[in-house]
């Protein structure tokens, strides 16, 4: 008993004042949405009360017809929208509530990355990527060292000094996931990264998030290239009229199992 | 490095790589602040000039006595001898009628064709620096009731006049820094603004990747203050510059009629300027980037 109170005391010392010791934390979902609401006009929600789970780990696709959320879905995580009600918990905490000082925190424990690359043109590759590292303050000997082994894993070793303009837009891509991926963000939100690539770019990039998922890291990537979607059976959250409908095991093994019916009204391949 | 060395020295290397790309509209802004602060400058180098003026002659503690027509050499002998004996009186000498006239008539004919009267004998007294106003007075005072005095001049009036110019001088100083000051606001605003959208990409990036809005605004903070500093360094130069080339050409007789010769601004005050343009440069980037680059 005395042994259990100093082991918590000890804890208590470890932690910085009003941060409490959760225990249950590390087996939480990464990612709750509670009831969650948005719309841009009155008259056309975006998301009607969309509830969805999105456990540690987890490689989700979020897919379904243009205009039905789904990039609202991944601005909402990275507090880019706010939601209009409802709650979204990103590790417990509401984002929808951080007082914006907590944003820059926020976004630096989620990568991500979006269809238009969003690189700088007139930087170096390096500076692309580094620029995650550096406004977390890491030292610049961290920074080179990190940034080398990004750029390893998405295939463009010793291209660090390559302005990204003259990049070809699978290689822009390759970039813009480094520097998703840099800092080890607990969560890789992919807005449509493979809208821009040709099929089978695509089908490399989706290899390249793949990859990123053995390592532990959460992806969620929206697209409605129902192509993608078959290349391996993984959880799927289809978005429409404002709801999220779950299908865990991919759409090529439910289409086998349910009745065409079911989708009919989700017309994927058209979107 | 510590975690905050190293975001300050990113926040400068952003701002020196983003500066070289966006030279051209910097050396616009520049200049635009150096000719507002060569404005305030300039009625600042006036004002120090005139208040230079209004001290030398305030205390130059000098006095024509002019003498009656028929003053006998005698009563002049004797006034002299008095003067020379009064305390506070350092110098005083003797202006015949055609001293007088030797010294104003050059070669101005009109001049030269006035009568020897026009130009009284007179004598010229100087005083100690540290005689005070009501001593010099006083002097004035008794000299004037003198027989063989017509008339006592102090100069008190040029003093009050220069003194007069000298507040509206600084009235006028005062007009032209807060135009100066609307004109660095305006001009570095306007700077800002065309930075920061030049820059969308790049700050979009930085939001994108969790950069706190202090290390958003940093690097347009810095230039900001390099701006303001920048132009008002300019203006000085540009100001020295002209200054010397007008007081080569100052007429020394001006100078020795004047009793002082023209002087730069302080180096206090110049380079208080440098770092006034700093602190308004900086100031105003951070209140423009308060509105345009929240997270």
């Amino acid at each position: 008993m005395a042994g259990s109170s100093a082991q918590s005391s000890f804890r208590h010392q470890a932690l910085r004042a009003g941060h409490r010791y959760d225990p249950s934390a590390a087996s939480r979902p990464i990612l709750v949405f509670e009831d969650v609401y948005k719309s841009y006009r009155a008259d056309q929600p975006v998301l009607r009360g969309m509830s969805l789970v999105i456990e540690r780990g987890e490689f989700v696709f979020v897919t379904g017809p243009s205009g039905s959320g789904k990039s609202t879905l991944l601005r909402l995580i990275h507090r880019t929208e706010q939601v209009d009600d409802g709650r979204i918990l990103f590790l417990g905490r509401d984002v929808a509530r951080l007082p914006d000082s907590a944003v820059p925190a926020l976004r630096r424990n989620v990568g991500v990355v979006f269809q238009d690359f969003r690189l700088v043109p007139s930087w170096s590759v390096f500076d692309n990527v580094a620029i995650a590292l550096e406004v977390i303050g890491l030292p610049q000997r961290l920074v080179r060292t990190r940034v080398g082994e990004a750029l390893e894993r998405v295939g463009l070793a010793g291209r660090g000094a390559d302005p990204a303009r003259v990049l070809s837009g699978g290689e822009q891509q390759r970039v813009a996931v480094a520097r998703a991926i840099v800092h080890e963000p607990a969560l890789i939100l992919a807005d449509e990264p493979t809208g821009n690539l040709d099929p089978q770019l695509a089908i490399d990039v989706l290899g390249l998030f793949e990859d990123i998922h053995e390592t532990g890291t959460t992806v969620l990537f929206a697209t409605h290239d129902r192509s993608l979607l078959d290349v391996r059976p993984r959880r799927v959250v289809i978005l429409d009229e404002g709801k999220a409908t779950d299908v865990p095991q991919g759409l090529a093994e439910s289409d086998a199992m349910l009745d065409d019916d079911e989708f009919e009204d989700i017309d994927i391949e058209a979107a | 490095m510590d975690s905050n060395g190293a975001l300050v020295s990113r926040g400068m290397f952003g701002t020196w790589r983003a500066g070289r790309s966006d030279w051209r509209l910097q050396v616009l802004s520049i200049f635009s602040l150096s000719v507002a602060f060569v404005c305030l400058a300039a009625a600042l180098l006036v004002v120090t000039n005139v208040e230079a003026l209004r001290d030398r002659w305030s205390r130059a503690g000098r006095a024509t006595v002019y003498l009656k027509d028929g003053a006998k050499e005698g009563e002049v002998a004797a006034l002299m001898q008095a003067l020379s004996q009064t305390g506070g009186v350092s110098r005083v000498r003797r202006v015949t009628s055609d001293e007088a006239r030797r010294e104003v008539v050059t070669n101005d004919e009109a001049l030269a064709a006035l009568p020897v009267e026009a130009f009284p004998g007179s004598l010229e007294v100087a005083f100690d620096d540290s005689i005070a106003d009501e001593d010099l007075k006083t002097i004035a005072l008794k000299l004037r009731a003198l027989p063989a005095v017509e008339t006592v001049e102090t100069y008190e009036r040029w003093t009050e006049r220069l003194s007069s110019l000298l507040g509206g001088g600084v009235t006028a100083a005062a007009c032209l820094a807060l135009i100066v000051l609307a004109a660095v606001i305006s001009v570095v605003g306007s700077t800002m603004r065309l930075l920061l959208q030049r820059r969308k990409i790049e700050v979009e990036v930085l939001r994108l990747v969790g950069a706190t809005n202090g290390f958003v605004r940093r690097p347009f903070v810095l230039e900001g203050a390099t701006q303001g500093a920048l132009g008002a360094l300019f203006a000085v130069m540009l100001l020295g510059l002209l200054f010397l080339i007008v007081r080569d050409r100052f007429d020394q007789q001006l100078a020795n009629l004047l009793g002082i010769t023209p002087s730069f601004l302080p180096w206090q005050v110049a380079l208080g300027m440098v770092t006034l343009g700093g602190l308004l440069g900086a100031m105003t980037a951070f209140v423009s980037l308060r509105k345009l680059a929240s997270v």
